[in-house]
């Protein structure tokens, strides 16, 4: 095991260049560069101006020098300056967005978790009765929303028409990190709990909702092929009570697979969130990487990038060694 | 007894209440863009966000009001050439060979800690401006600009050679004081560094220097405007405070008007859109909203907000590519004035706005705005008129075909058009604009990209390389400044140039540039009017571009809120900040939307 770990770590360091170097490559080679932002709708500016301004962002050399000039530098923990958030990048990432970004993920995977798992043992235990068929329903309902319409309906429901109706009783705000009027400097610690709480329902809620229905799905597939198995019937057989069965015998067989999809749900999170993010205002990974593309500040969405292709390399990772600690058929040896 | 008040409290939060607004006579302005700094003196960045935010915090020696007359703010008294203050020197030929203005500053301006703003702010910002190794994008007019000080209160900033509106603008202002010690290391860090070759290298310096005195975790130290900012949390809100050494004081005393200014930013419109109808905040910022999702707001008003409409210095057009030497362009006779006549008589402009923007958005016909002065009113107008479209094409060698699409020398008339996609109002139309060519003949092709895309210098830039044959954006020009540069074939972008330069259809008009080059050096108005009329005729006869309309800003407050107000000429609501307040709290009203 700890040959293969240390094999599989070391073949990480090789495939993150490749994709560091795609990364780069794919942002560096789409068109417009931060000059051009500067330039637009500047009549005054003068082909001497843009020649000054792209040497002096180090637009003017050949993109593989420009890639080995960032590599050294990240190697060496250094991202570049972020222009569109006047910080260095990796410290706007990292410091800035990713404590968001996991206050909105994680809480987000766990309920998704709390929620799916106990619907999809149901959904398998009861196949094709009215509430299998209801959460079914229901799944294929979540996968099929998109985030970008669902989002903004949530928002529209609690923060104008519920409000409207309860005469501001229910009321969540839409969009936002906290309560600028909250002062964290004078505000007890639960104020802004409470605060932060407030604000994170919605999105929280919106990106499980997804998360919901492909854990549920995969669980009920999973149970219910568990369950067909000869040693449930001998289980069954053998007269050993219905619960017994399902949660002592089949549920930890079943639940392996989900290991799989935990593995890879994680650094998914970070992608996915960026939806989200945006309509819930929410400042984390997945509105950096967008609002980084758009102001064609690279070096944050290298940062961010980068950041999220370390995750899956690690996540993929653990999630395959959890899969030798939890199944005994499994040896990496 | 203190565990209820945190109930209380808690439950207060978890309710959702909102505290903004005349109770603490503040002021929650919602934007959808978030600055990457404020207050930068240099301006590196040319975001409009930075501009409207960096009025809160800001003042100028003077500045311009809704009306697009100058005020003083720093300055005693507007220099003009009546009183003195503005002066030209002629030469014997009666041709200005430099301009000057000076300024008084006022006995009372103040940075926000306390010192006295002397000239030694304006000399430092000048010459920060005019170094080598800062990035600022332009440095039109100030490479041309010199500082004299006559007295502790008095200089004189002269141009040589003479800039055209040099009594229209101000130099800007740093505070030398508080700045010299990081502005030195920069200064001797860089000093052997060749700007050629070390760009980057300098770069990083000035970004260390600029970043400890404009970012979010190092806000600005010493300002001079009427609020100082106070807490930034990035990717959420901006809260700006009222800065008390301000010298202007609103009618009534400034405990009347507003204390604190929150900025929230929302970057995603519909959730802006959302955050205004459930009350969460009192004002939109100039940068929002889309104008359909303004009509939206508007239809949704009830009583709780305004929606307002203010025209701005935003051109909406269609360029289309003149560029002879592009086969495509021979082919259909884009070089031939007929042709980019027809393709205008066959579009209905007045019908197109009426019916997407209810006419908020009025049809241009030049390229200057219509609230400048130097707009021509009765410049070719072109009506709809399908008749004289087909004539004129006729005209050209254009004949329908069998399928109705006009063809000439075997080849029919189909050609490509281009803007952003993913803006829907300019998607819509495009669609409008396609089925009308279409009833005369005319084969148009959608054919868009993202702005990415469309704005990359070589694509926009790209119309020799034949990159597009139409393409649909707007321009953005103070209408006080305009000097015709968009037209001048001095301005065509080439590949020798780096695609440089903002003639993008490739347009030459040796008359128009002719009187382009006097009216660049024509310092009487009137005069100025003149040779600006005779251009717009030129340009209304060739109609390198179609001009489309000029566009208009939305935005909302909320009843109560005062003097929250701008035009094309003061740009942003924060232009007169010390004024905005609640009428509840016994502001009083001295500007209105108009």
């Amino acid at each position: 095991m700890a040959t293969y770990t240390l094999r599989r770590i070391l073949q990480m360091i090789p495939l993150l260049l490749v994709i560091s170097l795609i990364i780069y490559a794919l942002t560096a080679l789409q068109p417009g560069d931060p000059v051009d932002q500067l330039t637009l709708g500047n009549s005054q500016i003068t082909p001497a101006d843009i020649a000054r301004l792209r040497a002096a962002y180090g637009l003017d050399q050949p993109i593989f020098l420009r890639y080995f000039y960032w590599l050294v530098q990240a190697l060496h923990g250094d991202f570049g300056w972020s222009r569109s958030f006047s910080q260095p990048a990796f410290q706007y990432v990292f410091q800035n967005r990713l404590p968001n970004t996991l206050l909105l993920t994680v809480p987000a995977l766990i309920l998704a978790l709390l929620v799916a798992v106990p619907l999809g043992i149901y959904s398998a235990v009861r196949q094709y009765s009215l509430p299998d068929y209801v959460l079914t329903f229901l799944s294929f309902l979540a996968f099929s929303t998109p985030v970008f319409w669902l989002g903004p309906m949530v928002l529209w429901l609690f923060a104008i028409y519920l409000p409207g109706i309860t005469n501001g009783v229910i009321s969540l705000p839409p969009g936002g990190l906290g309560s600028p009027d909250l002062d964290p400097t004078t505000a007890s610690t639960w104020a802004i709990i409470a605060d932060k709480i407030k604000y994170l329902i919605l999105p929280l809620c919106v990106l499980a909702f997804r998360e919901i229905a492909v854990i549920l799905r995969f669980m009920r597939a999973n149970m219910l092929e568990v369950l067909s198995q000869d040693y449930v019937r001998t289980a069954r057989a053998k007269g050993l009570p219905g619960g017994v069965v399902v949660y002592k015998h089949a549920l930890r067989n079943a639940i392996i697979p989900i290991i799989t999809l935990l593995g890879l749900a994680i650094p998914g999170l970070f992608g996915g969130a960026v939806i989200t993010e945006t309509v819930f205002s929410w400042p984390g990974m997945g509105r950096v990487i967008l609002e980084g593309l758009v102001n064609k500040d690279f070096n944050v969405v290298l940062a961010a990038l980068t950041f999220i292709a370390l995750l899956t390399l690690i996540f993929s990772l653990l999630a395959d060694l959890a899969y030798a600690a939890v199944d005994p058929r499994i040896r990496y040896d | 007894m203190k565990s209820t008040k945190t109930l209380l409290a808690l439950s207060l939060l978890l309710l959702g209440v909102a505290v903004a607004g005349p109770a603490n006579n503040s002021l929650v302005v919602g934007t959808s863009q978030e600055p990457p700094n404020i207050y930068d003196p240099w301006q590196t960045n040319n975001l409009a966000i930075t501009s409207e935010i960096n009025g809160y915090m800001g003042a100028s020696l003077v500045s311009k009001d809704n009306a697009g007359d100058l005020y003083a703010d720093i300055a005693t008294t507007v220099p003009t050439l009546a009183n003195g203050g503005y002066k030209l020197t002629k030469n014997a030929a009666g041709d200005v060979t430099s301009n000057s203005v000076t300024y008084s500053i006022r006995k009372d301006a103040k940075w926000s800690d306390g010192s006295a703003i002397t000239p030694k702010d304006f000399q430092f910002w000048l010459k920060v401006e005019q170094d080598d190794r800062v990035p600022v994008p332009s440095r039109d007019p100030w490479d041309k600009a010199k500082i004299t000080v006559n007295d502790a209160d008095t200089f004189t900033i002269t141009y040589n050679p003479p800039y055209l509106f040099a009594d229209q603008v101000s130099p800007g202002l740093a505070p030398s004081a508080s700045m010299a010690s990081a502005w030195n290391s920069f200064d001797s860090a860089t000093a052997k560094l060749d700007s050629k070759t070390s760009g980057k290298a300098i770069n990083d310096a000035w970004v260390k220097f600029i970043s400890a005195f404009t970012t979010a975790n190092n806000l600005p130290k010493v300002v001079a405007g009427p609020f100082r900012p106070t807490q930034w949390r990035s990717g959420n809100s901006l809260t700006m405070t009222r800065n008390p050494n301000y010298w202007r004081t609103p009618k009534g005393g400034a405990d009347k008007y507003v204390q604190t200014v929150q900025y929230r930013f929302i970057p995603n419109t519909n959730t802006l859109k959302v955050n205004v109808l459930s009350g969460q905040i009192d004002a939109l910022s100039a940068v929002g909203p889309t104008f359909d999702q303004g009509l939206d707001l508007q239809r949704s008003e009830r009583g709780k907000y305004k929606t307002y409409f203010v025209p701005s210095a935003t051109w909406e057009h269609i360029d289309i590519n003149g560029f002879s030497n592009v086969q495509k362009v021979k082919d259909l006779d884009l070089d031939d004035k007929r042709v980019r006549q027809a393709l205008l008589y066959s579009i209905d402009r007045a019908a197109l706005t009426k019916a997407l923007f209810q006419g908020k958005q009025p049809v241009s016909n030049t390229f200057v705005n219509p609230i400048a002065k130097l707009y021509k009113k009765d410049a070719k107008a072109y009506d709809f008129d399908p008749a004289k479209a087909k004539a004129l094409f006729a005209d050209a060698g254009w004949k329908p075909g069998a399928d109705g699409i006009l063809a000439k020398n075997g080849k029919k008339f189909s050609l490509n058009f281009t803007t952003t996609a993913g803006n829907a109002t300019r998607e819509r139309v495009q669609q409008i604009l396609q089925a009308q060519w279409k009833a005369v003949g005319v084969d148009v092709n959608i054919q868009n990209y993202p702005s990415s895309v469309v704005f990359a210098q070589d694509f926009i830039g790209g119309g020799s390389n034949g990159k597009w044959d139409m393409l649909m954006y707007a321009w953005t020009a103070d209408p006080s400044l305009e000097k015709g540069n968009l037209f001048s074939s001095t301005q065509i972008p080439t590949a020798a140039n780096g695609f440089a330069g903002q003639d993008e259809p490739g347009w030459k008009n040796a008359e128009y540039d002719k009187l382009w080059t006097q009216a660049g050096t024509e310092f009487d108005l009137a005069a100025r009017v003149k040779l600006f009329d005779r251009m717009q005729t030129i340009w209304a006869d060739e109609v390198p571009s179609l001009p489309l309309y000029f566009r208009v800003n939305v935005y909302t407050k909320v009843p109560n809120l005062l003097n929250y107000t701008f035009s094309a000429y003061s740009l942003y609501p924060s232009w007169d900040a010390y004024e905005i307040g609640w009428s509840s709290k016994g502001a009083a009203e001295v500007n209105t939307q108009k």
